[in-house]
């Protein structure tokens, strides 16, 4: 008996839905392994950085010393005033017991070096605090935060701690007495860099890659676009577009770091700009996503389907109002894709500010477009690289804030392809 | 119509930034610079950046900024040339070159203050849970040179055949070669190979010898690391390179004192030529493995840039680089008494460096 | 059914012609019929078009007369939508396209150096296969061409020519409660009725149609051609159909192409039932294509 069409089919069928199964398990799998890289990231770096997230705080009643802080009552004499002598009387107010010079300085060094800062801050807000107490919480120093955040052991030899046996006792004392805790690290999120763990916050890096973006975003998307469409809509096909479009996508596969001397040697050493601005910043990044912003927008032109094209050309508009009213605004979504996958990219960029002076420790947070700043990429570099044991959780947390960055930028770009999608 | 509206928006603000920008970035160029700009090497920046946080915070400027460029791309800036778009103090972690004092001196950069400012151990670090074991530079030089002297003591070299600590000597232990250090492109590892490998070499009479005759051969010997895998190369990162040594207790790591000092719980410095890595040894000079660092100041810039008279008084306190000085705290060593008080003196006059002297 | 029907009727008409002259035989390819009309609206001479080196079109020469509706059909790939998309100058989308001939309208040439695209793409206007509404509103649809055209100044007028166009195309009835939906939400034939409104509101002399109705069923093919009809009362309409039927029932002229060649033009009806080329012959009864 000859075997029929359908036979043969039936019998291939088996291998054909085999192959199928197959190529869905290793997709799952794919995903999955995916996936879990991804998680293991995040809660790698998780783990490390929610204890950043929370500052060790020390109870002090703090008084106001007339003596020790002497003539208060105009500026200048304010600034040269003692507040550290302020902050460290209270602390040793209430340790009696601690009287020689040596055993006073360990005790006063529990407390951060910047907390006289803030009681200096408070002090100026309310003048009428003078030769009064005040009770306040003051930022300990990274050694006890480390400590009561148990990434030092309290067991080991007392050598080989940064704190000795005394000081633990005292912290011990500060703990049963309810004057330690740990508390919202308020200061993580509002100031800029400091060499201290404890007063070292993310904001003037956040600051600095804010305003080095809003440059990018300003020049490389309206350019991107323009290029792109001149490029597709307007240049005749020959040679030379054909160069150009070679040199556009050799140029999206260039290290960054050759885009950071290009700035260097264009935007510092001939146009003279300042050195570690977020515009010149800006201006790098922009030479380095717009390639990308180029190459996305073309795509996204291409893929208008041509009766569009012919449709409006076909009641007579222009070349240029075919482009504008039909093209762009179907293109645009994925212009814009383009342009904040490219954003994120130079978001995340490091190599080109390091030639640009944008990698330094830069405490002020930047106020505008020409003061020096870092960036947030550049600041887990400076944290990481840091020797106090108190910087490990805060670059774990500036690499939890660049991710939640990226995230809201990627998350951003999808909204934004549904939103111009679903209009019509 | 919509798009159209976006894209002019955006070309317009584009257009109004770009404008603003020119006009800002001139206004830069002409008017001063209302911060110091501080360039340089990355062993001291640590030190400088709590300098210029203090002074920021207390003497009522603005806080300096500062560069970690290394030393060589900090001298580069640094002698770049006289006026505000040029950084106002290099630090380095080696004296300035006579090279580079030259360069200063073609663009204009003509006085300079030179300011010591304390000194930097280089230590060998391993895991606390490893037993500690002495050694020598010369055995630190056997086990890291990419070539070395024939083991049967004729004068020349062959390449690396030692595996173990024990293949060098005999009262080391069985393990593994294994240190993590630095590249090439750090200045730690300019001072590893200066200080250890170098000194190391010239323990073996003939090599010594070369120094005067072949120095290119003496460097060959003594500068090229081995590549096969007994020395490897642990990035820029300090802190990796402690993290990896506790992970890995029978590795060495290279790496600067501070991070000893940060990290005493998990890492202990091995002892050269009998002499721990204590903050005391390194200060009265019996740690042999430690270097200077310095800052250079340019002299046209103090009475310009606002603050820099301030931010040296600042640096060359008692308060800042003395025994129980916030810089000590931080891991620098500090100079011996005498020695400070020159340096304090050079800051108050301004003394000027001579590339002669270098 | 009722196509079948006019099947049937036409094979009846053609047995009882009787056939005058010998049929022009099918190695000659010089265009036979009535190519030129008297007081034409547009004339084509000696029109030739490459892609590339590819040569489309063949010397053709043709007129399109006032108020009337000419028929182009002939076998895929002979160059009829190649030909309609030279009346508008749409081909000069095509960087590799390249034209000879002169194409006038009203005497004018088209293709002189000083002509602008854009006055005449609103003089001589164009539907597609496919039904390609921008994806707007219905509204907008209709109302762009004479937008962008300055036609109207204020929303009244616009709201007057919106009206009257979707009126003249026959779907004012469906879509006045639904102005300010997307075009692109309506069923084929009706966006393709849109399209003709979005058209005929910038107020053209010549329509170019190509394949309108290849998309629609019958019914909605039946509208257009209602339409059509209505149509060029006051314009003249160019429209390539591979339906023969259609053909018929719409056009007062017909031209027939072949492998870029025009081989015959004439009345529809001579050219269906007496045609003088053997090609056409062989087309027109099924025996080619
Ligand atoms: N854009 C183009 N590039 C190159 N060749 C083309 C192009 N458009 C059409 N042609 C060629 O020109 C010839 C005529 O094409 P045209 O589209 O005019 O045929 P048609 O008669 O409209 O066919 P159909 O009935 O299938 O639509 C064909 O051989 C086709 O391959
Ligand atoms: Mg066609």
């Amino acid at each position: 008996m000859s075997e029929t069409n359908i036979d043969i089919v039936k019998q291939g069928l088996e291998k054909r839905y085999g192959a199928e199964k197959r190529f869905r398990i290793y997709g799952v799998c794919a995903i999955a392994a995916s996936l879990i890289f991804l998680a293991f990231l995040f809660i790698s770096i998780g783990t490390n950085a929610y204890t950043a997230f929370q500052q060790t705080f020390i109870r002090l009643s703090v008084y106001f010393d007339p003596e020790i802080l002497g003539d208060t009552t105009n500026k200048e004499s304010l600034a040269s005033a003692n507040f550290p002598a302020v902050v460290k009387q209270s602390l040793l107010k209430m340790f009696p017991e601690v009287q020689s010079r040596s055993e006073k300085k360990q005790l006063t060094s529990l407390i951060s070096s910047g907390a006289s800062y803030y009681v200096r801050d408070m002090f100026i807000e309310n003048p009428a605090l003078v030769g009064e107490t005040v009770q306040v919480w003051l930022p300990a120093d990274d050694d006890v935060d480390m400590l009561i955040k148990g990434h030092v052991e309290r067991g080991v030899e007392e050598g080989e701690r940064r704190l000795n046996n005394n000081q633990l006792g005292w912290i011990e004392k500060l703990e049963k007495d309810g004057n330690i805790e740990k508390r919202f690290n308020k200061i993580f999120f509002t100031t800029g860099d400091s060499r201290e763990p404890e007063l070292a916050g993310i904001f003037g890096a956040v600051s600095g890659s804010f305003f080095t973006m809003i440059v990018t975003l300003l020049f490389s998307f309206p350019i991107g676009v323009a290029a792109a469409i001149y490029l597709e809509e307007f240049a005749k096909k020959n040679r030379w577009t054909d160069i150009i479009e070679v040199n556009i996508n050799n140029l999206a596969a260039v290290p960054s770091i050759v885009f950071g001397l290009l700035g260097l040697a264009v935007f510092l050493n001939f146009f003279g700009m300042p050195r570690s601005a977020p515009l010149v910043g800006g201006l790098v990044m922009t030479l380095m996503t717009l390639p990308v912003i180029i190459i996305a927008s073309r795509a996204a032109l291409k893929s208008v389907p041509p009766s569009i094209r012919e449709a409006a050309l076909g009641v007579g508009a222009s070349q240029m109002q075919m482009v504008f009213h039909h093209v762009l605004p179907l293109a645009l979504p994925g212009m814009l894709t383009g342009a904040i996958i490219g954003m994120a990219r130079a978001l995340g960029e490091t190599a080109p500010l390091l030639m640009i002076g944008m990698v330094a420790f830069i405490v002020d947070v930047p106020s505008g477009f020409t003061d020096p700043a870092t960036a947030l990429p550049v600041q887990i570099f400076l944290w990481a690289d840091s020797p106090e044991r108190g910087f490990l959780e805060k670059t774990s947390a500036a690499i939890m804030v660049l991710l939640t960055f990226l995230i809201a930028m990627n998350a951003l770009a999808v909204i934004l392809r549904k939103k111009f999608e679903k209009r019509w | 119509m919509k798009g159209k509206k976006i894209f002019a928006g955006l070309g317009v603000a584009a257009a109004l930034t770009f404008g603003a920008i020119t006009f800002n970035s001139n206004a830069i160029a002409d008017s001063a610079r209302d911060y110091i700009s501080v360039v340089g090497s990355s062993t001291v920046y640590p030190f400088a950046t709590v300098v210029a946080e203090q002074f920021g915070k207390t003497a009522g400027f603005k806080t300096p900024k500062i560069e970690s460029t290394g030393t060589g791309g900090g001298m580069k800036l640094f002698c770049g040339g006289v006026g505000v778009q040029h950084p106002d103090i290099a630090n380095a972690s080696r004296r300035m070159k006579k090279s580079e004092c030259e360069m200063c001196d073609k663009n204009g950069v003509k006085d300079i203050l030179e300011v010591k400012i304390g000194y930097d151990g280089i230590v060998l670090g391993a895991s606390k849970k490893s037993s500690a074991m002495n050694i020598t530079r010369k055995e630190l030089f056997l086990a890291l040179a990419a070539n070395v002297p024939e083991p049967g003591g004729a004068e020349s070299v062959v390449p690396n055949p030692y595996k173990t600590w024990k293949d060098i000597n005999p009262s080391l232990p069985a393990n593994k070669i294994e240190v993590l250090g630095p590249p090439p492109t750090s200045g730690t590892r300019d001072a590893f190979v200066e200080l250890v490998m170098e000194v190391g070499g010239s323990e073996f009479a003939w090599i010594k010898a070369l120094e005067k005759a072949d120095k290119d051969k003496f460097k060959s010997i003594c500068h090229t690391i081995r590549e096969d895998g007994a020395y490897i190369e642990a990035g820029e990162n300090d802190n990796l390179i402690v993290q990896k040594l506790d992970a890995n207790p029978s590795a060495f790591g290279i790496f600067g004192f501070s991070f000893l000092d940060q990290n005493g719980d998990k890492i202990q410095g091995t002892p050269v030529e009998g002499v721990v890595p204590t903050f005391e040894a390194i200060a009265d000079g019996k740690y042999s493995v430690s270097r200077p660092l310095y800052f250079y100041v340019k002299k046209a810039h103090v009475d310009v840039i606002p603050g820099m008279k301030e931010y040296l008084k600042e640096f060359a306190s008692e308060k800042a680089w003395g025994e129980d000085g916030y810089l000590s705290e931080k891991g620098l060593i500090p100079m011996p008494d005498d020695e400070r008080k020159s340096f304090s003196k050079d800051v108050q006059t301004l003394k000027n460096l001579s590339c002669g002297d270098l | 059914m009722i196509i079948e029907k006019e099947r049937a009727e036409l094979e009846n008409k053609r047995e009882f012609i009787s056939k005058k002259e010998p049929l022009v035989s099918r190695e000659n390819r010089k265009t036979v019929g009535h190519p030129i009309v008297e007081n034409p609206r547009m004339t084509c001479r000696n029109v030739n078009v490459y892609y590339g080196d590819k040569h489309a079109i063949h010397d053709v020469t043709l007129d399109i007369g006032r108020n009337e509706v000419i028929a182009m059909i002939g076998p895929s790939g002979c160059g009829k939508s190649t030909f309609l998309r030279c009346l508008n100058r749409m081909n000069d989308t095509i960087d590799f396209c390249r034209i000879t001939g002169a194409i006038s309208l009203d005497g004018k040439n088209i293709y002189d150096k000083d002509v602008d695209v854009v006055p005449l793409r609103a003089q001589v206007g164009m539907v597609f296969q496919k039904p390609n509404p921008f994806p707007k509103s219905i509204y907008d649809n209709v109302a762009y061409g004479p937008k962008i055209h300055g036609l109207v100044q204020n929303r009244v007028e616009t709201d007057e020519i919106v009206e009257t166009s979707l009126k003249k195309a026959g779907l004012w009835e469906e879509v006045k409660d639904r102005l300010n939906q997307p075009g692109t939400s309506l069923s084929g034939g009706q966006q393709q009725r849109l399209c003709i409104a979005r058209t005929i509101a910038v107020g053209p002399e010549v329509i170019l149609m190509d394949e309108p109705c290849s998309a629609l069923d019958p019914i909605a093919t039946a509208r257009i051609e209602d339409l059509i009809d209505e149509l060029k009362e006051n314009f003249s309409i160019a429209i390539v159909t591979h339906s023969m039927q259609q053909a018929s029932r719409v056009s007062q002229r017909t031209a027939y192409f072949h492998l870029g060649d025009l081989i015959e033009v004439g009345s529809t009806d001579q050219v269906f039932l007496n045609p003088l080329h053997q090609l056409t012959e062989d087309y027109v009864t099924g025996r080619f294509g």
